[in-house]
């Protein structure tokens, strides 16, 4: 009822509000200004558009990111359908190692990729983007799908349709908003795909991400990168927008709750296709990783040996690996602190709460390494310590603030009604009733927060020296240098990063209460 | 004493509460009849605070209660869904009210198992709400709106999503229970019988208005309009 008495005035949203809005605006907004501002000054932008070099890399960079998504999508579908109809032992195991992936660091995939030994070519990178993503499609798909009233489908068949016309017919309709939600995600993630290109494409292939990176690196020339950059943003921003028009036309209707809707494995055929599907994914998901830690072993475990001496390099791996935790620690308390009052906001106040979550969202979309340009022209210099942190929790706090809305939301107005009846007042309120409810929400937001610093490579290449190099960012330069060793060295780092993630992820995941929040 | 004056609030075109005046006395039960949708529950909530009005006055003991909001004045409202605290068990549940009021913790459980056991619950302290069945969720909001001494019982149709054979049962337990409490109190029912078991007065609720207030006795023998005798007497 709009005449109640709102417990979240218009005032004190306001106030809650300063904090994610000045953040976003020091480090998001003004940035980007500058980015275009260096852009406009100069004659970057004719520059960049006249030359060829451009023209062949957006092109590359579309076209690798289309044949991406399809090959993902072809690639999710049979894991997809058997988690999403079927109920067979281990299943919510299955749900979880299939997301593994999708959070892994692009470093730790671009080195099991080489561990292969598909060092370069377009094979590799088209197969580590469907390695990345697969877990979009069967989280976001199957998600949808397994809560699908199944009579539907039923209703077709008991009409004459054959089960394929069914499936095409009734199911895919049925499906659409997940899909193009779940396609569109991935589009982007490919589109603006940086550090597995980056490793994985050589000389020859090259995404924007990576030309961003190596135009402001190698040829330190920041306005062409700049121009470069705002290009990217201008495209990624039209797909985005895209995406949200068609999703606000969609909704799911007549769905039901997934326990009652999965289906036993009973008949011979149906063990054979739960089998295999299950089989084949689960094995060509793995084997990436399971050579990658089989071959940190090489050489009698030589690498593992460098990863723990300390050498004469000035890049070693004891000092990265602190400085990775530090940072995880340091960007899940920024993320978090943003968060919370952007949260309370999004779930509680409509206008200015839709603002905050497409503004907390842009920085995501953005693409990491557009973010550590920007921070890099902008704040080089002097946050120092903080301006890692500050990145990875820009890239985190759509995470954070994902997962704690639904829950916030969802809390029935009569809770926070019945508490100040029993005389709690609106502070108190939130205290006794708001946050332990959504404290679960926010521990997997801030889960997701340190799984996203540990890994982030993008941004972290731009911001990063020898004294605040990650882990991420060492084994980029380890991969780079000549010598067996560094490169076993790499794989052992790539192993570690891969279990500190992973293991985030699955605490992550048991903390997640059904259908906490989206991607 | 409650007193209730000219109080009026319309949601866009529907007028909820029309002019409604009333007074409720220490230790007296007001129930207040009528079908649904007449205002009767925005009648609570507006007295609870959580609904602004947009005209008349709510006092007590002649303090305007205007500037007053609601988890200051100090009435107790039992919400017709119960609302019970879904993280907390039910003992945290019964002693949220008490916590509010910085009751010693030790004072705190002393209070929650004196009103557990009106409600008969003794025992269920450290169950979880959530596994609990509709009368004994029932009985749980009973007790965390009685278990901080408020000075105004507000039940919202207590008894409504309740099967008929607890419903019975549990109308004599809360008509003792509001008997036993000295403070004053409001039931909302639409049902007659609860009104009458129940209320030492009842007032009759329709569109908004209130239209004639007294014992259930006086109203039933002397309608004030054909509306009235014919709501009650379709009973």
């Amino acid at each position: 009822m709009a005449a109640d008495r709102p417990a979240l005035t218009t005032r004190k949203a306001a106030w809650l509000a300063v904090v994610p809005l000045v953040f976003l605006a020091a480090f998001y907004v003004w940035p980007l200004g500058r980015m275009l501002g260096s852009t406009l000054e100069s004659d970057a932008a004719g520059r960049i558009l006249s030359d060829q070099r451009t023209w062949s890399t957006i092109w590359f960079t579309t076209w690798q990111a289309a044949v991406s998504t399809v090959l993902t999508v072809l690639a999710a579908l049979p894991l997809t359908y058997v988690i999403a109809r079927y109920r067979f032992k281990g299943r919510r195991l299955v749900q979880a190692l299939t997301t593994v992936p999708f959070v892994l660091p692009s470093m730790v995939v671009a080195t099991a990729f080489v561990a292969i030994g598909l060092d370069s070519g377009l094979a590799a990178i088209l197969m580590a983007h469907v390695f990345y993503n697969v877990a979009v499609i069967v989280r976001t798909v199957g998600g949808l799908w397994s809560r699908l009233d199944p009579s539907l489908s039923e209703a077709a068949r008991t009409l004459g349709a054959s089960p394929a016309r069914a499936f095409g017919q009734v199911t895919l309709p049925l499906l659409r908003p997940a899909l193009t939600a779940a396609t569109a995600i991935v589009f982007v993630f490919t589109f603006t795909s940086f550090g597995v290109v980056l490793v994985l494409g050589g000389l020859r292939w090259r995404t924007l991400e990576v030309e961003i990176y190596q135009r402001a690196t190698t040829f330190l020339d920041f306005p062409a990168a700049s121009a470069l950059a705002v290009l990217q943003l201008v495209v990624v921003s039209l797909i985005v927008w895209w995406y949200s028009r068609r999703q606000a036309f969609m909704t799911a209707s007549g769905l039901v709750a997934e326990s009652e809707n999965l289906m036993g494995v009973t008949s011979s055929r149906q063990r054979w296709l739960v089998g295999s599907a299950l089989t084949i994914s689960i094995g060509l998901l793995s084997a990436p990783l399971m050579v990658l830690v089989a071959k940190s072993f090489a050489g009698g475990g030589a690498g593992w040996a460098l990863l723990f001496s300390p050498g004469p390099s000035a890049l070693r791996p004891i000092p990265a690996i602190g400085n990775t935790v530090v940072y995880a620690v340091m960007s899940t308390l920024v993320a978090v602190a943003i968060g919370l009052p952007a949260a309370v906001i999004i779930a509680r106040r409509r206008r200015l709460g839709s603002l905050l979550d497409l503004g907390l969202l842009l920085p995501l979309g953005t693409s990491a390494v557009t973010i550590g340009l920007g921070l890099l022209m902008t704040w080089s210099g002097t946050l120092t310590v903080w301006l890692i942190p500050i990145a990875h929790a820009l890239v985190a706090l759509p995470f954070v603030t994902r997962s704690a809305v639904p829950v916030l939301g969802s809390i029935r107005s009569e809770l926070r009604e019945a508490a100040a009846v029993l005389g709690a007042s609106p502070g108190r309120t939130w205290r006794e009733v708001d946050l332990p409810i959504a404290a679960r929400a926010f521990a997997v937001g801030a889960g997701f927060a340190a799984a996203i610093s540990i890994g982030e490579f993008g941004a972290t290449a731009f911001l990063a020296r020898p004294a605040t190099a990650t882990v991420p960012y060492l084994i980029f330069r380890y991969l780079g240098r000549p010598g067996s060793a560094s490169f076993t060295a790499a794989m052992a780092m790539a192993v570690l990063l891969m279990l500190l993630t992973a293991g985030l992820i699955l605490a992550v995941d048991r903390l997640r209460t059904e259908q906490v929040g989206s991607f | 004493m409650l007193t209730v004056n000219g109080l009026t609030k319309a949601f866009g075109d529907r007028v909820a509460l029309d002019h409604v005046s009333l007074e409720v006395d220490d230790g007296e039960t007001l129930a207040v009849l009528g079908p649904s949708g007449c205002g009767k529950s925005t009648l609570l909530r507006v007295v609870a605070g959580l609904t602004l009005p947009d005209a008349g006055t709510i006092a007590w003991d002649g303090q305007d209660l205007a500037a007053v909001p609601t988890h200051l004045r100090r009435f107790g409202l039992m919400f017709q869904g119960y609302a019970l605290f879904p993280h907390r068990n039910v003992a945290d549940n019964v002693a949220f009210g008490l916590r509010m009021q910085d009751m010693d913790p030790p004072q705190v459980d002393r209070r929650v198992a004196e009103v557990l056991d009106w409600v008969g619950l003794t025992g269920f302290e450290r169950r979880a709400v959530t596994s609990l069945s509709g009368g004994e969720q029932q009985r749980v909001a009973l007790a965390r709106t009685l278990a901080p001494s408020p000075r105004l019982i507000m039940l919202d149709e207590p008894l409504s999503s309740l099967d008929r054979n607890l419903r019975d049962r549990l109308r004599t337990e809360i008509a003792d229970l509001l008997e036993r409490n000295t403070t004053a109190a409001i039931y909302v029912t639409h049902d007659h019988g609860e009104a009458e078991a129940v209320g030492d007065r009842v007032a009759l609720m329709q569109a908004g208005k209130v239209v004639q207030v007294g014992a259930f006795d006086a109203l039933r023998d002397q309608p004030a309009d054909e509306w009235v005798a014919e709501f009650l007497g379709g009973g």
